[in-house]
């Protein structure tokens, strides 16, 4: 008889791999591992917890799905945060949330560009948030970090706090390296200028 | 010291701690300039608080609400595997005396086969000999039910009658059941319909 598997020590590849065999630990020891960082990434796209939490649980269920039309090439957590990202963008475009810029086009080079792509728009992005959002998502990086348009967000969340380089960023959002810098550079002086009044 | 300051992207690579050849030159200026230092500390210190922020938990029956709608399907190949791994002994030994008696079998069946090829004329014979004993076997049922259905003499008009009495009978009794199950349907719906 085959020994028991240590599912919570073994790489990506390999619980994947148990999965496309139909193992249901394996399916189990996937979501246990990535259920907070798709949940995360997702809330903070759409600063609504019960659509967050229906969203990611979308993500899983396609992913989990289709586990045996994973390529091993990739790593499975860029799959799984690409499902999740583009989940959290078509709902944001369906539903327009306060995420929508108010800073205009991303491709806008000149000030007269940017004024044309710009919203102008009232500030829903508290009436949006039920309490455990405004609890959780209230701190003032929390709110800058909001205030961002949707791929900065992302970008950023991507590199700073799930850790991935700029090669995996560019990847998981199907986007030119040279776009990921940019946005990343952007968010951070975005982000920088927002919060510069808590240094003085 | 290099009186150029550092363009918006050399301050990126360093707070992404690149390194390399080019990278040096710019550390060295950051240690000497106080502007550059000062955007670079702030970047820096930005970044460090973006990396603290924390992973936010869904609800607790995430898992099993995911899984509701997952279909885990074993592939037919790893089922068969695991089958065999779990009845194949994992002591050494009794894995070989299990993989004897299975050897043994399959070559007592093999050449049974074999023998039976060899003599087509007895395999036809038994395999005569057992279809006639089926059918008669089948017949006497059938001539039980149609002595109880129809009593002695129905029966015997049945059996006198050949084949196409018989087949006549048995599509008559057909239309009997059916009229009987969709009468019933009926019956039911309308009494269905009463009641609301």
């Amino acid at each position: 008889m085959a020994p028991p598997l240590d599912l919570p020590n073994l790489p990506d590849a390999d619980v994947v791999a148990l999965a496309q065999k139909g193992k249901e630990a394996a399916f189990r020891e996937l979501i246990r591992r990535y259920e907070r960082p798709v949940f995360s990434l997702i809330y903070r796209m759409v600063r609504d917890s019960t659509a967050a939490e229906d969203l990611a649980q979308d993500a899983f269920i396609k992913v989990l799905n289709h586990i045996d039309k994973y390529r091993p090439e990739f790593k499975f957590s860029s799959w799984l945060f690409k499902i999740a990202n583009n989940i959290a963008i078509d709902h944001l475009r369906r539903r327009q949330l306060d995420t929508i810029s108010i800073d205009g086009s991303p491709h806008a080079t000149t000030a007269s560009d940017i004024a044309a792509t710009s919203f102008d728009i009232a500030d829903s992005s508290e009436n949006a948030l039920d309490e455990l959002a405004a609890r959780e998502l209230g701190s003032e990086i929390e709110q800058a970090i909001g205030k961002l348009r949707p791929e900065y967000r992302n970008c950023i969340m991507l590199r700073h706090v799930e850790g991935r380089s700029y090669e995996e960023i560019a990847a998981t959002l199907d986007l030119p390296l040279g776009t990921v810098k940019t946005y990343i550079h952007r968010a951070r002086h975005q982000l920088r200028d927002a919060l510069e009044h808590l240094r003085e | 010291m290099n009186h150029r300051h550092l363009l918006p992207n050399e301050i990126d690579l360093l707070v992404d701690g690149e390194s390399g050849f080019g990278v040096t030159p710019l550390r060295a200026h950051v240690a000497e300039c106080d502007d550059c230092r000062t955007r670079f500390e702030a970047l820096r210190e930005l970044t460090g608080t973006i990396e603290t922020l924390p992973h936010f938990t869904p609800n607790i029956r995430f898992s099993d609400r995911v899984m509701k709608q997952v279909q885990v399907i074993e592939p037919w190949h790893v089922a068969v595997t695991d089958t065999v791994r779990r009845v194949v002994p994992s002591n050494g030994p009794m894995r070989v005396a299990a993989g004897a008696g299975v050897a043994a079998v399959g070559l007592l069946v093999s050449s049974g086969a074999v023998w039976l090829a060899f003599r087509a004329d007895l395999a036809t014979w038994v395999l005569n000999v057992a279809v006639d004993s089926s059918r008669r076997a089948l017949l006497a049922g059938a001539g039980e039910v149609a002595a109880q259905a129809l009593g002695t003499d129905g029966a015997a008009a049945l059996t006198s009658g050949g084949p196409p009495v018989l087949a006549l009978s048995a599509a008559v009794l057909a239309v009997v059941v059916v009229g009987a199950i969709l009468g019933f349907r009926r019956l039911a719906a309308v009494a269905r319909t009463t009641r609301v």
